[in-house]
């Protein structure tokens, strides 16, 4: 076979519990090249690369390193191979300093034994300032915003000088702004002869980095070959099986009554001054970059964070909430980001973690009706198209996407009047997405009130009425739909331009 | 081609062997007591016999109904260190009811309030105070037995009012009342947990408590029920402790009773860090400690060696569960 492959899979074959997830699955990768591994959610791709990382091995099939034949047992015979990971779900140690984080199984120490604290943070800067980002390095990671850590995740394999690098997913959490820095680099390293898997639901992504792809189907590779080759359509239809229409929504919004009237809150260090007003029927959607704090301001407002001021008024009516209970009380619904840190319970099963927030529509008599639960899970099955083969097993066993379609089926049941999605789409595929985004136009239509954030501006001026652009904890632009475009967007988002209207 | 070939032959073992690996994980504990049900049969005729088996159940009824609660407190992500010296707490105070009123319904609402009590204590410092749980219960552990002692000035007190000790003493056909409530507190619990909203909320806690929070659980409160219920247990064993003797010790009963059901639900499958385990472990891991401390009897081992046996089968099954 060519000899410049740095790396190939072959006929690889994967079962969990008799279910056969991937099927004959090969993937080669020439040196320097950035390959896309696509497919829709559930296909097998993170399932392949942890066969590639060591994490389980592979029923059948061999993989080859620069040609040799080698056999995987562990991630440390991956990472020895040269190969590092960057996992799907985040896997830093909230509790360790960002330093710590990046050289945990591999500090470095000094002739006595003793750590080169001063080295280590020295190198952590470094590469974290590759990325553009300025963390310090002995801040403690559980402070940090979500982008952040998915940046220390990248920063932390960027550090090993490895010459295949999986990167699953790592722009989900991050801002267009930042996934720019990291596409530099990526080119950077591709020029020194690192070869990158690179797998994303982000079409645009893998049109402007990547050289060649994979598309699996099922756990069958159903097309390879280069991207300049083939336009975004095909590649689509590949993986989904049909074309996806990229058009707006266009919905008519009767703004109705006033679901949520946001003024003045503030809360030190995290967010100023918000003032916002949400109607029934009305989508609003708010953006920034990282650090803008909109995840912020809103986990206050459904009672998760303490807010030092300002007033939250439901449907007329002020409220007072210091816990999230009492924020759905008053009608507030929140799908948080970062499933795994915030919305996924992973010892229950994907039943349970369906009903967890809304038990009451499953209970009678004090005792809970399993098949209540199974008979609602298959609606959301079938609505959501939720990829599981046995609803019975934890959830962490489901794939990214199909687990956050899971967290948006358990706040769909929970049926409040005002539902805030927070970047609800993540790690999602693009056939999915579209769909998503249509039940949350339909949501609209039926008079619920809706707030997105998200980081993907293409995303929101698809759905909402009105976006938001927040910087440093402050709104700096109100913009109606038809006045935004990315480029206005990103002014307002990197702070450069500012709106006069709310000053005064 | 011969590679893939000999690949495919050494694969197969490992699939049937994780397909078994999932049956063991399932059902461990349950495999483990017949195994030693059936060596215990195997190495002592004795053992068989009814009355000895009555006998092991009646002697883990008390640790049992414990390790129930116990188990409450470990899946939600906790440890009850308390639950010894609270059960001595609960006899004393109780038999001090019981004497002064002479009603044996007095002493037992009594109990079950003295217990509460402490559990709640417990529950606030955790849930409110954010104190580690094995930091508060610790200082509840030396608090209540200091309280006990100063009561009883060091010694055991007796109940004066002899039909107290039916509750312990009596038997429904030939099976103990102990016995008994010890299958229906595990029967309740059971429900309680699989059944009910509240069961749900301290596997989710247990789990992951920032998603559960964020999925508007009280996480609080729902805390505070867990330790309170595990003190209401806790007096439920103080009652039948108290009524078998008719005294209680202010110093020795309920010494190392959290070993013993802490053992239980590590037996039993739980995980420390809690989200994940069963009640019916728990019951059988109780049954399994009962069996070994029954066989150590009948074949002379040395009650000081006992001690040694135990620690062994709890390691052991602790790195069962981490092979998982
Ligand atoms: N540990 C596991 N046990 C059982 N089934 C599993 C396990 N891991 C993955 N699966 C199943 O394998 C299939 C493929 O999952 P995988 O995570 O590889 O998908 P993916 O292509 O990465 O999808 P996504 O885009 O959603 O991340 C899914 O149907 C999933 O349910
Ligand atoms: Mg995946």
């Amino acid at each position: 076979m060519s000899g410049n492959y740095v790396l190939e899979m072959e006929n690889i074959d994967k079962s969990f519990n008799r279910v056969p997830v991937l099927k004959q699955a090969s993937l080669c990768l020439e040196e320097g090249e950035i390959h896309a591994l696509l497919g829709e959610n559930g296909a097998g791709k993170s399932t392949l690369m942890n066969i590639l990382g060591g994490i389980f091995p592979a029923d059948k099939g061999t993989i080859k390193v620069n040609g040799k034949q080698v056999e995987m047992i562990d991630p440390r015979t991956s990472q020895q191979l040269g190969i590092s990971f960057i996992h799907q779900e985040l896997n830093v140690v909230a509790d360790l300093k960002v330093y710590e984080n990046m050289f945990l199984g591999r500090e470095r120490r000094n002739r006595l034994g003793l750590l080169k604290v001063e080295e280590m943070c020295r190198k952590t800067s470094e590469v974290l300032a590759g990325l553009g980002v300025e963390i310090d390095p002995k801040a403690y990671v559980r402070q940090l915003d979500a982008s952040y850590k998915q940046l220390i995740e990248i920063a932390k394999a960027l550090l090993q000088d490895s010459k295949i690098i999986i990167m699953d997913e790592p722009t989900t959490a991050l801002t267009e702004h930042e996934v720019h820095r990291l596409f530099t680099l990526m080119k950077n390293l591709k020029a020194a002869n690192v070869s990158i898997i690179y797998i994303s639901h982000k079409l645009k992504e893998i049109q402007e980095i990547c050289d060649r792809y994979t598309v699996l189907r099922d756990g069958k590779i159903v097309g390879s070959g280069r991207v300049a080759d083939q336009n975004v359509t095909a590649i689509t239809k590949m993986m989904v099986g049909k074309s996806v229409s990229e058009e707006r929504f266009v919905h008519n919004h009767a703004a109705g009554r006033k679901m949520l009237h946001v003024t003045g809150l503030t809360s030190a260090g995290r967010f100023r001054d918000i003032n916002f007003t949400l109607h029934a029927g009305e989508i609003l959607g708010f953006t920034g970059l990282a650090g803008d704090g909109r995840t912020e301001l809103f986990e206050s407002i459904f009672g998760f964070n303490k807010t030092s001021s300002g007033s939250i008024e439901v449907e007329g009516r002020s409220v007072p909430i210091n816990h999230p209970k009492q924020a759905l009380q008053a009608g507030i619904g929140f799908v948080p980001k970062d499933r795994k840190e915030n919305a996924i319970i992973k010892d229950l099963s994907v039943y349970h973690n369906m009903s967890i927030s809304a038990l009451s529509h499953f209970e009678r008599m004090g005792f809970l009706q399993p098949n209540q639960e199974k008979s609602r899970f298959h609606h959301f099955k079938e609505a959501l198209n939720i990829k599981v083969h046995d609803p019975k097993v934890t959830i962490d066993k489901l794939s990214g996407g199909n687990q956050q379609k899971v967290v948006l089926a358990k706040w769909l049941e929970v049926d409040t009047p005002i539902l805030v999605f927070d970047n609800p789409t993540q790690g999602i595929d693009i056939g999915a997405k579209r769909e998503i985004y249509q039940l949350i136009v339909q949501l609209a239509e039926q008079g619920k009130a809706i707030i997105i954030l998200s980081s993907e501006v293409p995303e929101i001026l698809k759905v909402c009425h009105t976006i938001h652009v927040m910087y440093q904890g402050e709104i700096t632009a109100k913009l109606k739909r038809d006045q935004a475009n990315e480029d206005e967007i990103m002014k307002y988002a990197t702070g450069s331009k500012r709106e006069v209207e709310h000053i005064g | 081609m011969a590679s893939p070939a000999i690949k495919q032959e050494s694969t197969q073992p490992p699939d049937k062997n994780r397909h078994l690996s999932w049956l063991w994980s399932e059902y461990s504990v349950i495999i483990a007591f017949v195994v030693i049900f059936v060596l215990a049969s195997l190495l002592n005729p004795r053992f068989l016999d009814v009355n000895n088996q009555l006998n092991i159940l009646m002697q883990v009824s008390i640790i049992g109904i414990v390790a129930l609660g116990m188990t409450i407190v470990m899946l939600s992500g906790g440890i009850d260190l308390s639950v010894g010296s609270v059960l001595a707490l609960v006899g004393v105070v109780s038999i001090l009811s019981l004497n002064a009123t002479g009603s044996i319904l007095l002493a037992i609402l009594t109990a079950f309030s003295v217990g509460a009590f402490a559990g709640l204590l417990n529950g606030l410092m955790v849930a409110k105070g954010r104190i580690a749980s094995f930091i508060a219960t610790l200082g509840m552990m030396a608090g209540a037995r200091s309280i006990a002692l100063y009561i009883a000035d060091g010694g055991s007190i007796s109940g004066e009012v002899t039909s107290f000790t039916a509750i312990a003493n009596s038997e429904l056909w030939i099976i103990d009342y102990p016995i008994i409530i010890f299958l229906v507190m595990t029967s309740l619990v059971y429900v309680l947990m699989q059944k009910t909203r509240f069961g749900r909320y301290v596997y989710a806690i247990g789990s992951n408590e920032k998603a559960a929070l964020l999925s508007t659980i009280r996480v609080d409160r729902v805390k505070i029920g867990v330790y309170s219920l595990a003190g209401l247990l806790v007096s439920v064993a103080a009652i039948i402790e108290t009524s078998r003797l008719n005294s209680i010790s202010s110093s020795s009963s309920g010494q190392a009773y959290e070993l013993d059901a802490i053992a239980a639900v590590i037996i039993g499958g739980t995980r420390m860090t809690g989200g994940r385990g069963k009640v019916l472990g728990t019951f059988f891991g109780v049954l399994i400690l009962g069996i070994l401390n029954n066989m150590m009897n009948l074949m002379n081992v040395s009650p000081h060696l006992q001690g040694f046996v135990k620690g062994l089968i709890i390691i052991v099954a602790v790195v069962f569960q981490k092979r998982e």
